[in-house]
């Protein structure tokens, strides 16, 4: 009997432990700092990118656009949803359905937006629906990427995400329809496989190990202000989500965890 | 007499002081694109974000003859016809803020 329990415990354990690796929602592309406009190619993704683990088969999305501007100029949106073409993405466990496209960037700032379809945990009968930022820039002019771009859940960088050193922080504000969300959980990632775009796939080898399972997703909080800080030990993408920002959130009846997940690449200085 | 040279040395730096970071800050930028339509757009700008309305553009063909003359637009943006033969675009913002595009760098 007292071994039972103990099996039951152990496997009630494991079934909450599964979940604390985070789904994040990945824009990815190489290179988010360009020293020249050209075609630029994404892949929208669902996964778990620390591990290149698990990844989710995504819906159609509701919202794919990008907010392009260069200097003083007023930003202009333009919809990219259209331009989404439907791929297998396969991690190093599976394939999930997923999405890429290519992208003609001229000068300044490219700040791409996703509002995915909500998806649904059956672990833990619920949704989650992760809007997504990820900014390119070609040149060096900056635009507008320290504006919210009017998402209902967004995290509005305060430092320019494409031009961080390794060793640097990256301060960023969680927003829920405008307004800080004071003290948001903020789960981080890094993309610790590379992704093969001509593969669509992640490489087999991870750029970094973790001495244990807190330190493949990382959890910090943001401030009264909804403003968090983030010190980069790595160079590469890394990805930022504060979870259930809207305390209402739902989808078909059921709760949805509505986040707001963003990317940022760091260099190292060399 | 030192201390006069001191203190010229003194001025020198914070004259220094003075012009290195706005020129540092303020760096022209300027990017040409082929619309593929037979036109060349070029967006100019400078690295603090400021714009670049009212700079001087030239298009000048391989002996340096200016074929065309114009100012960057409101949004920044100098559009012309591609030249024929050889040519390169100069964006001339005065001293220290000029950028020469060579004609065979514009792609798409």
């Amino acid at each position: 009997m007292k071994h039972f329990i103990t099996t039951i415990s152990t496997l009630a354990i494991l079934a909450f432990t599964v979940p604390a690796f985070a789904h994040f929602q990945m824009i990815y592309t190489p290179e988010s700092a360009l020293n020249k406009g050209g075609k630029i190619p994404l892949a929208i993704v669902f996964t778990h990118p620390f591990e290149a683990g698990h990844t989710m088969d995504m819906g159609t999305p509701e919202q794919f656009f990008v907010m392009r501007s260069r200097g003083e100029n007023t930003p202009k949106k333009t919809d990219l949803l259209p331009t989404l073409k439907p791929i297998k993405w396969t991690s190093l466990t599976n394939a999930g359905a997923a999405y890429e496209t290519q992208y003609s960037a001229r000068g300044g700032d490219h700040i791409f937006c996703l509002v995915p379809a909500p998806y649904y945990e059956g672990e833990e009968d619920a949704y989650i629906q992760q809007s997504t930022k990820m900014i390119v820039n070609a040149g060096g002019e900056p635009g507008a990427w320290m504006e919210p771009v009017g998402l209902d859940c967004e995290i509005v960088p305060l430092c320019k995400p494409y031009d961080r050193w390794t060793g640097n922080v990256f301060q960023g504000k969680v927003l829920f329809k405008g307004k800080p969300v004071a003290g948001a959980e903020i789960e981080i990632e890094f993309l610790n496989h590379k992704p093969l775009l001509d593969q669509k796939a992640f490489a087999k080898d991870a750029f970094a190990t973790a001495p244990q399972a807190a330190f493949v997703l990382q959890t910090i909080f943001a401030d009264d202000n909804g403003v968090f800080t983030f010190g980069i030990p790595k160079a590469g993408w890394w990805g930022f989500a504060a979870l259930g920002i809207d305390p209402e959130g739902s989808f078909k009846g059921k709760e949805c965890s509505k986040d707001a997940v963003i990317w940022i690449q760091a260099k190292d200085m060399k | 007499m030192k201390l006069r040279l001191s203190v010229l040395t003194f001025a020198a730096m914070v004259l220094g002081l003075l012009m290195i970071p706005a020129v540092q800050a303020h760096t022209p930028l300027c990017s040409c694109y082929d619309n593929g339509d037979g036109s060349v757009t070029c967006e100019g700008g400078f690295s603090d974000g400021s714009s670049a309305a009212g700079v001087q553009m030239r298009v000048e063909d391989g002996s340096g003859k200016v074929l065309i003359q114009g100012k960057m637009d409101d949004d920044s943006e100098f559009t012309f016809d591609k030249p024929a033969g050889d040519y390169k675009v100069q964006f001339d913002a005065g001293d220290g803020h000029q950028i020469t595009v060579e004609g065979k760098e514009i792609t798409e």
